[in-house]
């Protein structure tokens, strides 16, 4: 009895190690797709163009219409992404730029926070001008994604994941 | 600073709470009009020192900010200050900005600026919780008169575009400085000559945190009882901030030329260097800092020589951020102003930012 319990207890275990080499790859490899207003006559940024907008050190697109930033809320894995990736910064960080960049009204105001992807769907497609980012698995099929040094997020070589 | 009257007091700070009160009703109101938002800074402080000045608990600046989106191309800006004095408190319109965005490489404004000289005068402003250290460096110093803090004009700036140096310009032209060197001229010029000011700066892409720039700064300056001089000043920075190290360095030149008189320019200089780290892991909340400074006049300068500018500066301190919007500090300065010995201080700061919807 104590051998057979022992046995389903290393199973277990086993199972769950497993499970987690599987799956948490998979997650964490999971692409973030940047999407824009379908009206913004954008296809493909640079990565630098495109930290440049997040940044707001770029704050009008080629047609001269106001970029405007929607940003998910904390606690989200693509919210890590941008942070890592494209500000590399950590939230504290990430906090204090936005207030200084509004103090020395280098920008009106700060990004637009959204809490879900459902919610950056519906906003992404009525603000004019407006650019956001989401799970490349929860993009939906009215929304325009945009190249990131010529690669989609389905592309090798896609840096944000 | 100069003397103000109560009711000026008493008017601008109403002004100030009905800019707050406006920011607070409006926000959520209907999308179409103009979105506006508040906050502001503060701090309060200890001090105890050998110097000639009051010890004890002291507030420090209480900084009140409205922005508002007018339109897509249009923006206002304002920052007010309430300054504790030894008999109550000033105030001040620090900041007054409408600027209209034609594009990211033009962007044109009117109204109060801190005067795009160097680094820390348009980096930090009036938020202590800005900035690394207690208090600004001498020579920028508020009320200060080595540089005009202060700009009333218009101004154009923007980026420059296709650039991997991350190109920046300003160039200004408004009222100098007022008979009272310490004030910029918020009444109008107070000659004929307006002042003009450009700046370049360079935040390259691939450096994460680097600005290099050069400031220009152009006036002529008008005291009572004194002829005219003309003032130049040029000013260099580098600042490297890509993380947990913090970089900052300024250097001055400040030449005066008196007009009509047979005494020649010259020159003052001012500087400092600022070095911060911000430690590893789990006390990644501490920043230790330390900074050098130094303003030195010209012993026969046509402005500065009614004033004792002279300057040596050394600071050392810790940040300590328990959150962020919170930020305590503990510094000791070994400073020996004109004409005195070198004396030592400590200050001890809370400061803290509110942001509003």
């Amino acid at each position: 009895m104590p051998n057979q319990v022992g046995r389903t207890g290393a199973l277990l275990v086993l199972g769950f190690v497993l499970s987690l080499a599987v799956s948490a790859p998979v997650s964490a490899q999971e692409a973030v797709a940047i999407v824009v207003y379908p009206g913004v006559e954008v296809d493909d940024l640079s990565f630098a163009e495109l930290r440049n907008i997040f940044l707001a050190e770029q704050q009008f697109w080629p047609d001269r219409s106001r970029i405007t930033l929607l940003v998910r809320a904390p606690q989200a894995r693509e919210r890590d992404v941008v942070l890592n990736q494209i500000y590399q910064m950590d939230e504290d960080r990430y906090r204090r730029y936005w207030i200084a960049k509004m103090f020395r009204a280098e920008v009106p105001s700060g990004p637009k926070i959204v809490f879900s992807s459902d919610m950056t769907r519906d906003l992404v497609t009525v603000i004019p001008g407006s650019i956001a980012f989401m799970p490349a698995s929860e993009v939906g099929p009215l929304l325009k994604v945009i190249r990131i040094d010529g690669r989609l997020p389905s592309d090798d070589g896609y840096r944000l994941r | 600073m100069t003397d103000r009257s109560p009711r000026l007091n008493t008017v601008t700070a109403g002004t100030l709470l009905a800019m707050l009160t406006l920011a607070s009703t409006a926000a959520g109101q209907d999308a179409q009009g103009p979105t506006v938002r508040a906050f502001g800074f503060g701090d309060v402080n200890f001090l105890a020192t050998e110097l000639d000045r009051q010890e004890g608990f002291q507030l420090g600046q209480m900084v009140g900010h409205v922005s508002a989106t007018l339109d897509e191309h249009v923006s206002f800006f304002s920052e007010v200050s309430l300054t504790r004095r030894n008999d109550g408190y000033s105030s001040e319109v620090e900041r007054a900005i409408i600027r209209y965005d034609v594009n990211d490489a033009l962007k044109i404004s009117a109204g109060r600026f801190h005067t795009p000289l160097g680094y820390w005068n348009t980096a930090f402003h009036h938020g202590s919780w800005l900035q690394t250290s207690v208090a600004r460096p001498e020579m920028i110093k508020f009320g200060g008169r080595f540089i005009p803090t202060h700009f009333v004009g218009l101004m154009v700036e923007g980026a420059i575009p296709t650039s991997e140096l991350g190109l920046q310009y300003r160039a200004g032209v408004g009222n100098g400085r007022h008979s009272n060197i310490a004030r910029g001229g918020d009444a109008g010029d107070v000659n004929g000559e307006r002042a003009w000011t450009a700046s370049f700066n360079s935040r390259p892409v691939s450096v994460q945190g680097l600005e290099i720039g050069v400031s220009l700064y152009f006036d002529r300056i008008t005291q009572s009882g004194d002829s005219d001089t003309d003032e130049r000043i040029f000013a260099v920075h580098g600042v490297w901030e890509p993380g947990a190290p913090e970089i900052l360095a300024e250097y001055a030149r400040v030449t005066h030329e008196p007009l009509g008189e047979t005494g020649g320019s010259t020159g003052s200089h001012g500087y400092y260097a600022q070095f911060g780290y911000r430690l590893p892991g789990g006390a990644r909340s501490v920043k230790p800092y330390v900074r050098i400074e130094r303003v030195d006049p010209a012993s026969e300068d046509a402005v500065f020589a009614d004033y004792e500018l002279g300057y040596e500066g050394l600071v050392a301190g810790v940040r300590y951020d328990p959150g962020v919007f919170l930020t305590l500090r503990a510094e000791v300065r070994s400073e020996e102003f004109e004409g005195l010995d070198r004396m030592t201080s400590l200050y001890l700061q809370a400061s803290f930012v509110i942001t509003g919807s």
